[in-house]
């Protein structure tokens, strides 16, 4: 009893240390002056006007979110078609393959950023949506293909050949048999993805130029030097999109804990 | 009999066009700047090796070497105790409370970075809560610099970190057979003697999972020792991308991203038998 006590009070403790320095920020968000102070002295909503009202914000906001749903998009048609080619190979073929689509996740993203703002500068791809849609389909494909891959592994291959003999095309079979079961683990994924894109900033400070910024990368910029509040209300609306996200994909994917 | 080698060269043709799209990505995403990246290398005007010979020669570039290997070897030290720490207590709680902790602890991956760094340096100010708390209960006169220094980054780091370390270890930890740690006690072991001989060996395949997962995301790191770092602690991502934007040096940025990428391939290759790196693709 004692035990359990002790314990649930470190548990209570080691949730605030790590959750209350995320939300930290917000309060800052909400703030009525000029400077930023942690909590702040007076409230308002006067930095919300401001970050509504200033066309560079809500252009930065934009761009991530047209980003984001083009590369999640992207990752997820091809993750998708990938999980379902793995299982054709051959162990030796799949286990090259794993190892290929494992690069991106253990590679430096800094390295990543850098190979691909050299890349981008010859063939006139700065500051372009598209190079970051590139970039950052990349980044989450990997992670669509592995976690789409342990949904696929869950399908019974005899459904399949059941469909096949009642004489159902691949296509048919895809779309009336694997996509419905396999569905959780795809919306997981591109809900994951479009997360993965809208917070990811490194690449996209490589890849950004002069005119087209996501919403990090206008964060990024400001944080370095002198910044106001304004900062804190941009760095709140990725929260409350990452905390949606978190919502979203654990309603999809009801994966028991 | 014939038809079977037939029918699986066919699965397998099925199963390469399914992949294409997908290889196609990576090859000219992920390959391809990488390759562009070691042929730039080679392009330093002191001759082919000439960008990495300056990065071998100069003081400079190992301190950094130094500082960022010191850097990653301390977060991943402080992140595995007080991973273990979360992992333990996981185990012990049960119901709701356990899904309350593991929630809060996997919540913090889906917030961005540079998000969860920015509040950081909001609390460590020298005009933050954590000082002001620190200067109002007298733990200190003045406010201690936690900025752009050695300790910023690591509270930083080790906070990002930290679902890395837990999930592995918790995960070890939740397949030690209850009854091995009562009959410890029944035989009259003490804690500490039960958790050095039974706990910690039955953990060491998690606890390596956590150390590799958490020492190879640190030597990558560039967005929190970037904010809450100082010039002292400039590590090699930092380096790199200062020879991109401030001093032009594409040979020296490309040498110094190779040297980081074969430090991290390096340790992959050491650990790959050991640690299940899958698993770092499906942390979330």
């Amino acid at each position: 009893m004692k035990r359990a006590l002790g314990s649930k009070c470190f548990a209570a403790l080691a949730a605030i240390v790590v959750v209350a320095p995320i939300m930290a920020v917000v309060p800052v968000a909400f703030s009525d002056r000029s400077f930023v102070r942690l909590p702040p002295e007076g409230w308002s909503l006067r930095w919300w006007h401001a970050f509504l009202s200033d066309p560079t914000w809500l252009q930065a906001l934009t761009n991530s979110f047209e980003v984001a749903i083009l590369s999640s998009l992207l990752s997820v048609t091809a993750g998708t078609a990938a999980a379902l080619g793995m299982v054709e190979l051959g162990p030796t073929a799949r286990k090259f393959v794993t190892a290929v689509f494992l690069g991106p996740v253990v590679a430096p993203v800094i390295v990543l950023a850098v190979g691909l703002y050299a890349l981008a500068r010859s063939i006139g791809l700065v500051g372009s949506i598209l190079g970051l849609v590139i970039a950052h389909t990349m980044l989450a494909l990997p992670y669509a293909v592995l976690n789409i891959g342990v949904s696929v592994a869950t399908v019974d291959p005899r459904l399949a050949l059941a469909a096949a003999g009642l004489g159902a095309g691949s296509w048919r079979i895809f779309r009336t048999v694997t996509l419905p079961l396999i569905l959780p683990g795809v919306a997981g994924g591109a809900v994951f993805a479009f997360v993965t894109s809208f917070d990811e900033v490194v690449l996209a400070i490589f890849l950004s130029g002069p005119r087209v910024k996501t919403l990090p990368v206008r964060i990024w910029e400001e944080i370095r030097v002198e910044y106001t509040p304004i900062v804190a209300v941009a760095a709140t609306i990725m929260i409350a999109l990452a905390l949606c996200g978190a919502l979203a994909s654990r309603i999809v994917t009801r994966r028991p804990q | 009999m014939t038809n079977a080698p037939r029918r699986r060269m066919a699965r397998s043709a099925a199963g390469a066009g399914l992949l294409a799209p997908a290889l196609v990505i990576i090859a000219a995403a992920f390959l391809a700047p990488l390759a562009r990246l070691f042929a730039l290398s080679l392009t330093s005007t002191a001759g082919l090796f000439g960008a990495y010979r300056e990065l071998a020669t100069e003081d400079v570039y190992w301190i950094v070497v130094k500082n960022t290997v010191l850097l990653a070897v301390v977060v991943t030290l402080v992140t595995l105790s007080i991973g273990f720490a979360l992992a333990m207590t996981l185990t012990r709680l049960s119901g709701g409370w356990r899904l309350g902790l593991f929630a809060c602890i996997i919540l913090p991956l889906w917030i961005s970075v540079l998000v969860r760094t920015f509040s950081w340096m909001l609390l460590l100010e020298g005009n933050g809560p954590i000082n002001r708390f620190l200067v109002a209960t007298g733990a200190t006169n003045q406010p201690v610099p936690f900025l752009f220094n050695f300790s910023g980054v690591m509270i930083g780091m080790v906070h990002v970190l930290l679902p890395y370390a837990v999930l592995p270890i918790y995960a070890a930890l939740i397949k030690i057979d209850p009854a091995l740690l009562q009959a410890s006690d029944g035989l009259g072991a003490s804690p500490m003697t039960t958790f050095g001989r039974i706990v910690l060996p039955l953990s060491v395949r998690g606890l390596a999972t956590a150390a590799t997962f958490t020492f190879l995301l640190s030597l990558g790191f560039f967005i929190t020792p970037a904010l809450l770092g100082g010039p002292s602690n400039t590590t090699i991502p930092m380096l790199i991308d200062s020879f991109v934007n401030e001093r032009l040096a594409w040979p020296l940025a490309a040498a110094a991203s190779m040297v980081l990428l074969a430090m991290v391939l390096g340790l992959v290759g050491v650990v790959a038998r050991l640690v299940p790196l899958g698993s770092l693709a499906e942390a979330k």
